[in-house]
């Protein structure tokens, strides 16, 4: 019996997930960002576990591509999403633009490590990201999810107003900032 | 009126049935409009995919609707309500103007 190579993600976090894939990708000339969950398990040291690594490409004209490039790396095709047996972590990658509620992301944070590269929202895009979530589906894990990122990472909260209230949800980002836990200076 | 816009009326009349009827499944869309399931079906997965609507189980149903989070849905509201008064009025009265306000159970029609 044939046996199938060693794929190398055996075994990997999250976070070194997402670095494999998303600096592969980039070495194949697509752009990807990180978003959803996954950046708040980056973001609070797995304090919250997403197994979906949301990916958010920065080019309509790259879908094809992205498809084969992924394949060729072992991951299986299932429905809209892309699983690789090694791992427990699945690909789902969304359509441009990369955006949080109805605003374009204009600063995208990196990670790079043994000289990968991976994109993601920043720890404030991220809390955006989370309390779109919140706002528009009341969806209360997305609210604490905001708030552990908060709590671990600095988040520019002046800038997370000025987008709650453009977003005309004033109201729901009162009820956030009463919930957040004081800071040590 | 959509074809232009969406490369099908079909496309254009199954957003304007959603941001008339606020959610809706694609049996009754498929239906209301008299599409076949599939193409209303086919039609929602690709709006789905692109960020456009968002699709929710509610019991066995699956609902779909304006995705509240696309980042142009504000103008893409704005453009189907503009359409509305377009739409032939027998038509948008039977099809876009749907009785939303709850009715108690018993009460006679």
């Amino acid at each position: 019996m044939s046996r199938r190579p060693e794929s190398g993600f055996s075994g990997l976090g999250l976070a070194d997930m997402a670095l494999a894939v998303c600096d592969h990708l980039l070495k194949n000339g697509i752009q990807v960002v990180l978003s959803g969950g996954a950046c708040v398990s980056i973001y609070t040291a797995n304090k919250y576990l997403s197994y979906d690594l949301d990916l958010v490409l920065l080019s309509s004209e790259k879908q094809k591509e992205t498809k084969a490039v992924v394949t060729a790396l072992g991951f299986i095709e299932e429905g809209r999403y892309f699983r690789h047996p090694d791992s427990p972590f699945f690909l789902d990658f969304l359509p441009p633009p990369l955006s949080v509620g109805e605003e374009p992301v204009k600063k995208i944070a990196e990670i790079r490590k043994g000289g990968r590269v991976l994109k993601l929202l920043s720890p404030t895009d991220c809390v955006k990201d989370r309390l779109a979530a919140y706002y528009h589906w009341n969806d209360r894990q997305a609210l604490e999810q905001a708030i552990l990122v908060f709590r671990d990472q600095h988040v520019e909260l002046a800038e997370v107003r000025r987008w709650s209230i453009a977003e005309g949800m004033a109201r729901k980002f009162s009820i956030f900032k009463g919930l957040l836990p004081q800071k040590k200076r | 009126m959509f074809k232009a816009l969406f490369g099908s009326e079909r496309k254009g009349r199954v957003l304007l049935f959603l941001h008339a009827h606020g959610e809706s499944y694609p049996s009754e869309i498929a239906r209301a409009l008299g599409y076949y399931l599939n193409s209303v079906q086919t039609i929602l997965a690709g709006f789905e995919r692109g960020g456009v609507l968002y699709s929710r189980l509610r019991g066995k149903v699956r609902l779909f609707g304006l995705n509240p989070r696309y980042p142009f849905r504000r103008e893409l509201e704005a453009l189907l309500e503009k359409a509305l008064p377009f739409v032939d009025p027998a038509e948008r009265e039977k099809l876009f103007t749907p009785r939303l306000r709850p009715r108690r159970t018993g009460k006679p029609l």
